[in-house]
């Protein structure tokens, strides 16, 4: 019967298939709960993914994205209000504060409706521009679905391809069915902001207008300048991801025809922190130089003193860092693009050393990245750096702050064992040698005559 | 001392003869010095070099000559570490200043030991015994020894 049980219990494990690495606690904000039927295929999916989802309006009173200083949940999801605001508990200061809690957000925009100015000000805030016209949408009249012949407002945009090519994509799709986005709105990234990505751009013969105008005045953006979703990860990892149709998170859309499915998955799960989400497991760094014999103060083995806070100029040292990359549920072994490099740098006030850490082994879970070099000619307090920021990944900040002190009195190298220093070592021991003859003769010689002796004579 | 006795030597057999005989031969001299000018004086300056090598053979003491050929080996000595120097460098500095100085410093302080043990500076030196002197030295040669052994580590 143990068998059975462990057997039951293993089987209930495997139905939770996926899980966030920074919690499953979801609140959805939507207005009215008619439209919660509307999403249901997508709500099915985020939790066969394992997320909690916790439905609610953004007027109720007692909804708050804190409880207790802490946050209360893990991951926000807006869905666009028919009112102006979204209320007390989802103002811009708030929803900032929550990112600053390294809390998820994703916001849903809808050119059905007036995009809230709190949220408008918000993604300001985030240099993610919106057009100025709040009943702007993005048309395209020669990629949009058929189902939106006379209005062009239903676009048909090809998955998105990697961002560069040493940048790992997380959203494209091999079957390259294109995605369905109706009715959105589009945005302008910030060109000054490195936080900010787009995942996912208008085709080039889309642009912004109002449906209700003729003639486009002001033409707010057009083509691949207009991103549909965009991206903003903050310095601490808090992702917020603005989808400028939550449309295309319909049922309707989720067809075969359709790439939404597979498109919603990729940006829910990378904007909740399923994918893209780097780890940094053992760091460690040591002497790689053997122990000096006949000094009574250094242990038998130094290499087996991890992380020493105080090295010497000019050793050798060996640096060791772990990293994995997690994907949906586990976390495997990362590798790093062949056209990229992780880097660690040594540094005081600017890197003194800049060095690509090779792999050297593999986990079940991790890679393990290693590189050896000679401290700089120069005391100081050095830190070890390993600084990678890459688009769509987390970031991975880590220093290690060591001492490098000089030569003490007694390292440095005897005179003898400077080869250039062997004719003065014999110039001193002959003049040594000589003196000690002149001093044997001397005391065996008569002393001299005095002057007076001779006056005598 | 040296210059009197030359001019002594041949005064002594001149006093025997006339004043005319003694004349007669310098003016023959002074002839054939004005002749002969640039052989003279080469010749006069090797005249006065071997009379000076003579002298100091003859008149130093044993000592003192002991003493001498103590400097001339270590001149000897600092030269050649001074050469090697030129020829290939400086590269441990110490090395070089503790080298040079052991050479340097001991000639300085043998020369210091010349001078207070010389019988002919007796009179300057009155205080100080030929004994007191020499230990003196030996002190300086070792704190010398001591210094140099220890700069260049």
């Amino acid at each position: 019967m143990r068998w059975l049980f462990s057997f039951l219990l293993l089987w209930l494990s495997t139905i939770v298939t996926a899980l966030s690495s920074s919690g499953n606690r979801l609140l959805v904000v939507l207005e009215e709960s008619s439209e919660k039927d509307k999403y249901s295929q997508f709500w099915g999916d985020l939790e066969s993914r394992g997320f909690k989802i916790h439905f609610d309006s953004p007027k109720t009173a007692e909804l708050s994205l804190f409880h207790l200083g802490n946050r209360a949940y893990d991951h926000v999801l807006l869905l666009p209000p028919k009112s102006k605001a979204y209320g007390p508990a989802l103002t811009p200061a708030l929803l900032l504060d929550f990112m600053k809690a390294k809390g998820n957000i994703l916001v849903g925009l809808s050119g059905s409706s007036a995009v809230p100015s709190g949220l408008v000000s918000l993604l300001l805030e985030l240099d993610i521009q919106l057009p100025a016209d709040r009943n702007s949408i993005v048309v395209d009249h020669f990629n949009h679905d058929s189902s939106a012949s006379e209005e062009h407002d239903i676009l048909l945009v090809s998955p998105p391809k990697t961002l560069r090519s040493d940048v790992k994509s997380y959203f494209g799709s091999k079957s390259g069915t294109k995605i369905a986005v109706p009715r959105a709105v589009g945005q302008v990234l910030g060109a000054s902001s490195p936080l900010l990505l787009p995942i996912l751009r208008a085709s080039g013969t889309s642009y912004s207008t109002n449906p209700k105008e003729e003639t486009v005045d002001d033409l707010f953006a057009s083509g691949e300048q207009i991103s549909l979703v965009s991206a903003h990860q903050a310095r601490n990892s808090a992702r917020l991801t603005v989808l400028g149709s939550t449309e295309l998170l319909q049922d309707a859309w989720f067809g075969e025809k359709y790439g939404n499915r597979e498109f919603s998955k990729q940006v829910s799960a990378w904007t909740f922190k399923e994918l893209g989400v780097l780890k940094v497991g053992r760091l460690q760094h040591h002497l790689n130089e053997p122990a000096e014999k006949g000094r009574f103060n250094e242990t038998a083995y130094p290499g087996s003193q991890l992380n020493p806070t105080i090295y010497r100029i000019k050793n050798d040292v060996t640096y060791t860092i772990e990293l994995s990359e997690y994907t949906y549920d586990h976390y495997t072994p990362l590798t790093v693009p062949t056209t990229d490099a992780l880097q660690l740098e040594f540094s005081m006030l600017s890197p003194f050393h800049r060095l690509n850490l090779k792999p050297i082994s593999q986990t079940a879970n991790s890679t393990l990245f290693s590189t050896s070099f000679t401290l700089p000619d120069q005391h100081g307090i050095f830190n070890f750096r390993v600084n990678y920021k890459r688009p769509f990944l987390t970031v991975v900040d880590e220093k290690r702050e060591v001492t490098v002190r000089h030569f003490a009195h007694d390292e440095w190298p005897r005179s003898w064992r400077i080869s250039g220093a062997w004719v003065w070592i014999a110039g001193i021991w002959i003049t040594v040698a000589g003196w000690v003859a002149f001093v044997a003769v001397w005391l065996w010689s008569e002393p001299a005559k005095k002057v007076g002796a001779k006056k005598l004579q | 001392m040296a210059p009197r006795n030359r001019q002594s030597t041949p005064a002594t057999p001149s006093l025997g003869s006339t004043t005319q005989s003694t004349s007669t031969p310098s003016r023959p001299s002074k002839s054939t010095s004005r002749s002969n000018s640039a052989n003279a004086t080469v010749g006069e300056a090797q005249q006065i070099i071997q009379g000076v090598w003579n002298n100091y053979l003859e008149r130093t003491p044993q000592r003192v000559k002991l003493i001498d050929t103590f400097l001339g080996f270590l001149v000897v000595v600092a030269v050649l570490q001074f050469v090697y120097c030129i020829i290939v460098g400086n590269y441990p500095f110490n090395a070089f200043l503790s080298g040079f100085s052991a050479t340097v410093g001991q000639f300085v302080l043998t020369c210091s030991l010349r001078m207070q043990t010389n019988p002919e500076n007796h009179a300057e030196f009155k205080s100080i015994s030929d004994e007191r002197a020499f230990a003196d030295y030996v002190f300086g040669s070792l704190l010398l020894h001591f210094f140099c052994v220890n700069f260049i580590n």
